[in-house]
């Protein structure tokens, strides 16, 4: 059996912030090597530089130095025009606060990563009701954001996560703001998404009962991982 | 009562927005203030008049253009028990002459005053500011300082042709007191309405009575005397009368406009206010949990919007200071078709009328969103 | 669904500032399409003169005449095809039913073939020639002062003394919309046989004169003018357009500053909208690092932003385009027309002026979303995020 693919290769990483004129390592020749299909989860305490960690990953944010590979493409190269191609091809965002886009329908939301493809309308169509039948909203497809609960708002958000059939998604807390139950139903959801459709999942989170539906747990203290 | 600290933090806080809108507020008040200076015109023109002398005119006619009365009259007017022996009747000759401007761009008329010896000491307020006095009998004439340098040949040491060979030499240059004799060129009676073949007429004539109470008498017996016909007025009403037309078609204008944008004033104060509102409701719902109650919050809101108006009427002074400095401006009689020159004439009172439109624009503006604010209930401290 | 619908649906999000920021616009391009029009009628009369008319009057000034020979002299200048003069008689109605208007003592025998705007029936004219205090009046006029053909008017005046009887005799309307009608004439014989006309016995105001060859009015008028140029009465000679600016010149400054005026509304509005356009960038930084994040390039977002102003201005633009020519050209143009016609002959909103009326707002539309919209798409993502609102 051979080893699966790294989809993420991190080295030599550091990233400085600075406030005012002084610096702040927040981290520090940090490397990571994630297998292809992983289901991963970060957990550590606040200010520990997850979210640091995570945008370097999804191409939002560039290291102050070191390499980072992320599904074949070497980050560190890219312009910020390449970059934003690169991620709405490859990366699907799952936020905490979901971020549904509150003047546009379930749908309509949805279909906004592939206004950027050059698909016909018809095609747009079909995508979307693919991902909303996948997470189970078919029939909320007309509702406006604020006609869902926060479990529903979050299953969009991740309709509108694989849309683009990505290769990782990406996900800041995506339980952060919800109740236990549709806490459960998000993270079942997730589950699916990792066993039946392949895709990496990369999550940061504080919710312990999160990370332990991943396979792989990390930690991140003081810029370095555990 | 919400501290003011509040308001001015908020508003310091949003610098981009506070400015943009204190600046529209400013162009607002800018073009009021204006409009208000623009319709001053009776103001130039009264400047000129007094109420214990008179003016007489031909009957029939309204203005001192298109009287003409015989000179032998004058004896007749200096007759009656009201006139004033130390000041006395004069009588002089109007007309108007197309003047070049200065910088080529084209000519308008200018109004020439002949006057006799004593015509200027007849007006206290007449100063000799630069140059002399013409002297009698001659073709020379003093300028006002309104139109001096103005016009081609009629600045100092120049000359213009009243008619062809028939020269006026500015020997100076006076001012009046503001009034519409600064938009005239004086010179002596007897050279002027010869040159216009008009011996032995005048236009107009003036008398100093004792007291102003005296005029219903005088009135009485020039306008009743078999001899002539003549019209008797008020030196102070003349002069307003004049402007009549003038002012009243400046005035329509000014306001028409002032109304007009003062809406824009308004609409600007409520957008950015509104957007206050909803920006800080949690803020809002906040103070309200505390325990200020919505009168309370609506008058801090109010005063917010107010302050930001009168921030944007103090630049807009500022900017109409500039312009009252910088800016005079020509304008025509339509009675007299001559030119007035009007100055945007920046008084204290033209700056208080224009901050408290300022703030009447705030609380106008600033109204509805006060009240939006008022009705924020405390749960919105809690929302997330 | 397409790029534009989130730019549409947006303006919805706050409909109270969108519905006040459209409101300005509207009333921004209301009072520049306002202002432009006042300054339109103004100078139509001046716009409409004749182009083969010129006027000659005394070189010192208005209120001085000329001697009446020299219209024969004027009459045998090559390049004049018929000429006729008026002397200006200061008309008031004693009833004061108008404060005042233009009276004029004319010849009755060429007056109305060189001002040949006003139509006047030809038995109109003959009974004007056989009746020597025959007066004609513009329409407008007779009505305001309540004559028809054959009504006797009494009128006074300004600069000659007592009453003055007339008889109407005619009634001229006008071939063109902007041509007054509102001016009495009447025979100049007449006038000059009356004794209380001393002062101007055997003089003229001024003299018009129709040219065989408008490119020649220039050459024509120097010609004039030289040829009284040794006498004691100079002339200055000039086309009729320059003619009726020199009454508006002294206007001049008041509409340089109605000029500038329209400029500072469009100001103001491109402020009150640039406003509006940052508060609600600055709402939505989070939603824009959100898009971006998903892929959506800067120029994407600008666009979204432009879009939005750009809708805006247009919508405004289109209500306030509409408003002034229902309003002016439908409403007030016609009743100032009809009421004011001393000053405003004509007071209508011409196309161009709703089409630039327009265009600025469309203009300003995106000057005033640009900065609002660069700083928005040039924000780091992470930074965009990490903001609340």
């Amino acid at each position: 059996m051979s080893e699966p693919e790294t989809i993420v290769t991190l080295s030599g990483i550091h990233k400085t912030f600075y406030r005012g004129k002084e610096p702040i390592h927040v981290l520090e020749n940090l490397a990571l090597d994630v297998p292809d299909g992983s289901f991963e989860a970060l957990m550590g305490p606040s200010g520990s530089g997850k979210s640091t960690l995570l945008n370097i990953i999804a191409g939002l944010d560039r290291p102050t130095s070191g390499t980072v590979r992320v599904a074949g493409a070497d980050l560190t190269t890219m312009s910020d025009g390449q970059l934003a191609k690169w991620r709405s091809e490859t990366i699907g965002f799952v936020f905490q606060s979901f971020n549904l886009i509150p003047v546009l329908t379930a749908a309509q939301n949805v279909e906004l990563p592939l206004l950027l493809t050059p698909l016909s309308g018809a095609e747009r169509k079909k995508h979307v009701e693919t991902a909303l039948r996948v997470v189970g909203l078919e029939d909320r497809m007309h509702h406006y954001p604020r006609q869902l609960s926060g479990g529903q708002e979050q299953r969009v958000a991740i309709a509108r996560a694989i849309v683009n059939d990505p290769k990782i998604i990406v996900a800041d807390e995506p339980t952060g703001d919800l109740d236990r139950k549709s806490a459960e139903d998000v993270l079942t959801l997730m589950d699916r998404l990792n066993k039946e459709l392949h895709k990496t999942i990369f999550m940061v989170t504080h919710d312990p009962l999160a990370a332990e539906r991943a396979s792989v747990q990390r930690k991140l203290d003081k810029g370095a991982l555990q | 009562m919400v501290p003011f600290q509040y308001n001015a933090r908020s508003l310091w806080v949003r610098k981009v927005t506070t400015l943009a809108t204190a600046f529209g507020i400013a162009l607002v008040v800018f073009v009021f203030a204006g409009a208000l200076m623009l319709g001053d015109v009776s103001r130039v023109l009264a400047a000129a008049g007094r109420a214990d002398t008179v003016i007489i005119l031909r009957k029939g006619s309204d203005a001192e253009l298109t009287s003409a009365i015989a000179n032998d009259y004058l004896g007749l007017f200096r007759g009656p028990p009201q006139v004033s022996q130390a000041g006395g009747v004069i009588g002089e000759i109007v007309v108007v002459v197309i003047a070049e401007h200065a910088d080529g761009s084209g000519s308008s008329n200018v109004l020439v005053r002949g006057t006799p010896p004593e015509g200027i000491a007849f007006r206290p307020e007449i100063k000799i500011i630069s140059g002399r006095a013409p002297k009698p009998g001659t073709n020379e004439v003093i300028v006002g300082k309104a139109i001096s340098g103005r016009f081609k040949g009629l600045s100092a040491g120049q000359s213009i042709d009243l008619r062809r060979n028939r020269p006026l030499q500015v020997v100076g240059e006076f001012t009046a007191g503001g009034a519409s004799y600064e938009s005239e060129v004086w010179g002596d009676l007897d050279y002027v309405r010869n040159a216009l073949g008009r011996e032995a007429v005048v236009s107009s004539a003036r008398v100093r009575l004792n007291s102003s109470a005296d005029f219903d008498a005088y009135r009485q017996i020039i306008e009743t005397d078999k001899r002539y016909s003549m019209k008797v007025m008020r030196e102070s009403d003349y002069y307003e009368k004049q402007s009549q037309q003038t002012a009243a078609f400046l005035k329509t204008l000014g306001l028409v406009v002032a109304i007009l944008f003062s809406l824009a004033a308004m609409i600007g104060a409520a957008i950015t206010m509104n957007g206050a509102v909803a920006h800080r409701s949690r803020e809002i719902g906040t103070l309200r949990a505390l325990g200020f109650s919505r009168r309370a919050i609506l008058a801090s809101f109010l005063i917010e919007a107010i302050v930001l108006a009168v921030v944007g009427g103090i630049i807009g002074s500022a900017l109409v200071l500039v312009l009252s400095v910088l800016v005079s401006f020509p304008v025509i009689n339509f009675q007299t078709f001559s030119e007035i020159v009007i100055s945007f004439h920046a008084t204290p009172a033209v700056f208080v009328k224009s901050l408290v439109f300022s703030g009447v624009m705030g609380l106008i503006g600033g109204l509805v969103p006060a009240i939006r604010a008022a009705r924020v209930s405390p749960i919105e401290a809690m929302r997330a | 669904m397409n790029l534009a619908t989130y730019a549409r649906r947006n303006l919805f999000r706050r409909r109270g500032r969108t519905i006040l920021t459209i409101m300005a616009v509207t009333l921004a391009v209301v009072i520049f399409c306002a202002i432009r029009t006042f300054i339109v009628a103004w100078n139509s009369g001046a716009d409409e003169a004749a182009a083969d008319r010129i006027a000659t009057r005394h070189k010192v000034s208005i209120t001085m005449q000329l001697p009446k020979h020299y219209i024969e002299e004027l009459r045998e200048i090559p390049g004049i095809k018929a000429a006729t003069w008026a002397n200006w008689f200061g008309a008031k109605d004693p009833k004061e039913r108008l404060p005042f208007f233009a009276g004029l003592a004319v010849d009755h025998n060429s007056w109305f073939d060189v001002e040949d705007e006003m139509s006047v029936p030809p038995d109109q004219l003959a009974a004007w020639k056989e009746t020597a205090n025959g007066a004609i009046l513009g329409d407008q006029l007779a009505k305001a002062l309540e004559v028809q053909v054959g009504s006797r008017l009494v009128i006074t005046s300004d600069i000659y003394p007592g009453d003055w009887e007339f008889k109407v005799v005619g009634i001229y309307t006008p071939r063109r919309k902007t041509v007054d009608r509102n001016t009495l004439v009447f025979r100049w014989d007449y006038l000059n046989n009356d004794s209380r006309a001393v002062y101007s016995k055997e003089h003229l105001g001024w003299m018009v004169s129709r040219i065989t060859d408008s490119a020649q009015s220039a050459d024509i008028s120097r010609r004039i003018d030289a040829k009284f140029d040794s006498r004691d009465d100079q002339t200055l000679t000039m086309s009729e357009r320059a003619f009726a600016l020199s009454f508006l010149g002294g206007f001049a400054a008041v509409l340089t500053a109605f000029n500038w005026v329209s400029l500072v509304i469009l100001l103001i509005m491109t402020l009150i909208l640039a406003n509006t356009l940052a508060m609600s960038v600055r709402e939505r930084t989070h939603e824009y690092g959100v898009l971006r994040a998903i892929g959506f390039p800067p120029g994407h977002i600008l666009g979204f932003i432009l879009g939005e102003s750009l809708l805006i201005a247009l919508v405004g633009g289109v209500i306030g385009v509409g408003l002034v020519a229902l309003v002016i050209n439908h409403a007030l143009g016609p009743a100032m027309e009809a009421n004011m016609s001393g000053v405003f002959q004509h007071f209508f909103t011409p196309g161009w002026v709703l089409v630039v009326a327009l265009g600025a707002a469309a203009v300003l539309g995106l000057v005033a979303g640009a900065v609002p919209a660069i700083l928005a798409s040039r924000l780091k993502i992470t930074d965009a995020l990490r903001r609340l609102g």
